[in-house]
């Protein structure tokens, strides 16, 4: 259970980005993942995935990124199988080459390559946000803004309980083993839920009466210890933010000749190397991803 | 008892967990705590100590179903009508799993949960925070994970918490029960501490039977939901058959005056040590009796 853990978390550092206050990162994220959503084009989203990678560097998270990119590149890669033989396009669709029983469109490599792109810079973005802002700064920050209270404490509580049921489902099988039941696979995960659930449940319910009785839950003005600034530049980097996305937005959704589905041609040999490519970047991920499993 | 006056009281209180008809927590519950006491409740699992100090922050009957009877009056404010977060400026709680009190992501902002909601100011809540880590030993842990402290780290952290709100009155749900030898005896220390140094009114449920002797001013023994015996130390711990009847440990040296004396070996008219200072004063003359 211990073997796949995707490491999304902060990693500390002191770039400019780290030195940032978390709305305008969070203002950027949610713009480009508007701005992903908006458009198919290739170019566009190449962009603001080129950009996020610039921030990357910036922020000197390369190597935790590059470990989320080590699980997500090759799951993303089924997108270019799937969408190539089966295009997210109202037919009729244009036949590039064959592919054994099936036949690999124009339509299916264009909607493959945006879909990837798109998955890559919305991540990317986001996985800079969450790598250079501290947890409790980006809950306080959004506490500023009148998310409420309850919310804020429900998403810090699950951030800390994931590891805590990961360690006890580690517990709860490493019992399983020394009473000889089996203790590997999903066989073995399945009994070990009860358990951990139900701890889970009295954790909660201790907890909760632990919070009441300090005074979780008063009616009156709630303060916050952790202090997050918000300077002239991060107000600046927001609102710059909002305009430069939004407008990108706006302009991707009203010109029509960003539309490329038609206009890009791909070659038939590039077309079926890049479906074999994806289809063995997958196999070989699933493969691996199996034993380890099947190893804990 | 010290002749302060009375911090809590419980009148006559019954309580059941579901209906009438089952079997109650706790039954016809009388017990008066003054200011700066230290109480230790016995008994074994199940007996009513959790249920008697959830009375005490009114989480009982507040936010626990149940059937409620009597009256808990504590610092002149009926816990009845009190809400809990109310009662959290005036009654501090510790349990017994340190980890499944903490929920925030450092030190710092565990201690100020509670002060968060209570609406403190920035720099009050900074000045608290460093006073309650120097009173239970955490300074210089403030930014660390609350998950990454040990068991005894974290039971203090725990207390810390409570501490915060500045409470008038402690109560502590076998704080030590999951913490290993070097933490229980820290755990002890602080508690020790608040209630010499800062006349806090600790109330602790615990199985050590020799530190609450050692402690405590005031023992209370509870078996299925009814309090059997309350006292001083050395009054509680002068009824050996009792005691053991209900299946409780008697402090050792209180256990060795007793055997002693059915020897016949010296006469202690029924009261015994229970401290090691008072046994040494006790026996001492007795071995030296016998080496002369």
């Amino acid at each position: 259970m211990q073997g796949i853990v995707i490491p999304i978390s902060m990693v500390p550092g002191n770039s400019i980005i780290h030195r940032m206050n978390p709305l305008p990162k969070l203002a950027w994220s949610l713009g480009i993942l508007a701005l992903a959503f908006a458009t198919r084009n290739p170019a566009v989203l190449g962009a603001a995935f080129f950009i996020g990678l610039i921030l990357v560097l910036v922020a000197q998270v390369g190597k935790a990124y590059l470990k989320v990119v080590m699980i997500l590149f090759p799951i993303s890669l089924t997108l270019i199988t799937l969408q190539s033989i089966a295009p997210a396009f109202p037919p009729p669709w244009t036949p590039i080459v064959g592919f054994g029983p099936f036949t690999i469109y124009q339509e299916g490599i264009y909607s493959g390559i945006s879909m990837l792109l798109r998955i890559f810079s919305m991540t990317t973005w986001a996985m800079v946000t969450i790598m250079t802002s501290h947890p409790s700064d980006i809950f306080t920050s959004l506490k500023r803004i009148g998310m409420p209270y309850s919310l804020n404490f429900i998403l810090v509580m699950t951030l800390q309980l994931i590891p805590i049921l990961q360690s006890e489902f580690g517990i709860v099988l490493n019992a399983q083993k020394s009473r000889a039941m089996k203790g590997t696979g999903f066989g073995a995960i399945l009994p070990s839920m009860v358990p951990v659930f139900v701890g889970a449940i009295e954790r909660v319910q201790q907890l909760s009466i632990s919070l009441e009785s300090r005074a979780f839950g008063s009616t009156g003005q709630k303060t916050s210890y952790r202090q997050v600034r918000m300077t002239f530049w991060d107000i600046a980097l927001l609102v710059i933010g909002v305009l430069v996305t939004g407008s990108t937005t706006y302009w991707v959704i009203v010109d029509r000749t960003l539309d490329w589905s038609d206009t890009l041609v791909f070659h038939p040999v590039f077309a079926i190397s890049l479906v074999i490519f994806a289809t063995l970047g997958f196999l070989t991920f699933f493969v691996l991803a199996l034993r380890q499993v099947l190893k804990a | 008892m010290t002749e302060t006056k009375p911090l809590i009281e419980f009148k006559d209180v019954t309580f059941w967990y579901g209906s009438t008809e089952d079997q109650p927590a706790l039954k016809n519950i009388n017990l008066t705590i003054h200011e700066g006491d230290y109480v230790a409740l016995l008994g074994l699992n199940g007996a009513g100590k959790t249920t008697l100090q959830l009375c005490i922050n009114g989480v009982i009957p507040n936010s626990i179903i149940g059937e409620f009877q009597g009256e808990v009056i504590v610092d002149g404010n009926d816990t009845f009508e009190t809400p809990v977060r109310e009662m959290a400026k005036i009654v501090g709680m510790v349990f017994d799993n340190p980890e499944f009190q903490l929920s925030q992501m450092s030190v710092g902002e565990e201690i100020a949960l509670g002060m968060e909601s209570l609406g403190y100011s920035y720099p009050d809540m900074v000045k608290t925070i460093d006073e309650v880590l120097e009173i239970v030993g955490l300074t210089g842990l403030i930014d660390r994970s609350p998950f990454g402290l040990s068991g005894g780290q974290q039971q203090r952290l725990s207390i810390a918490s409570a501490l915060a709100m500045q409470p008038k009155i402690l109560v502590m749900d076998e704080p030590t029960s999951n913490v290993d030898p070097i933490g229980k005896e820290e755990i002890f220390q602080v508690a020790y501490q608040l209630n010499r140094e800062r006349n806090m009114t600790v109330i602790m449920a615990e199985h050590e039977v020799e530190v609450m002797a050692q402690y405590a001013n005031l023992v209370v023994v509870m078996h299925e939901g009814e309090i059997v015996l309350q006292g001083t130390p050395e009054d509680v711990f002068s009824n050996v058959e009792l005691i053991q009847n209900l299946g409780l440990r008697m402090p050792q040296v209180a256990a060795f005056g007793h055997d002693v004396e059915k020897l016949g070996l010296i006469d202690l008219g029924g009261q015994y040590p229970v401290k090691l200072d008072q046994a040494v004063e006790t026996y001492g003359p007795l071995f030296n009796k016998k080496a002369g």
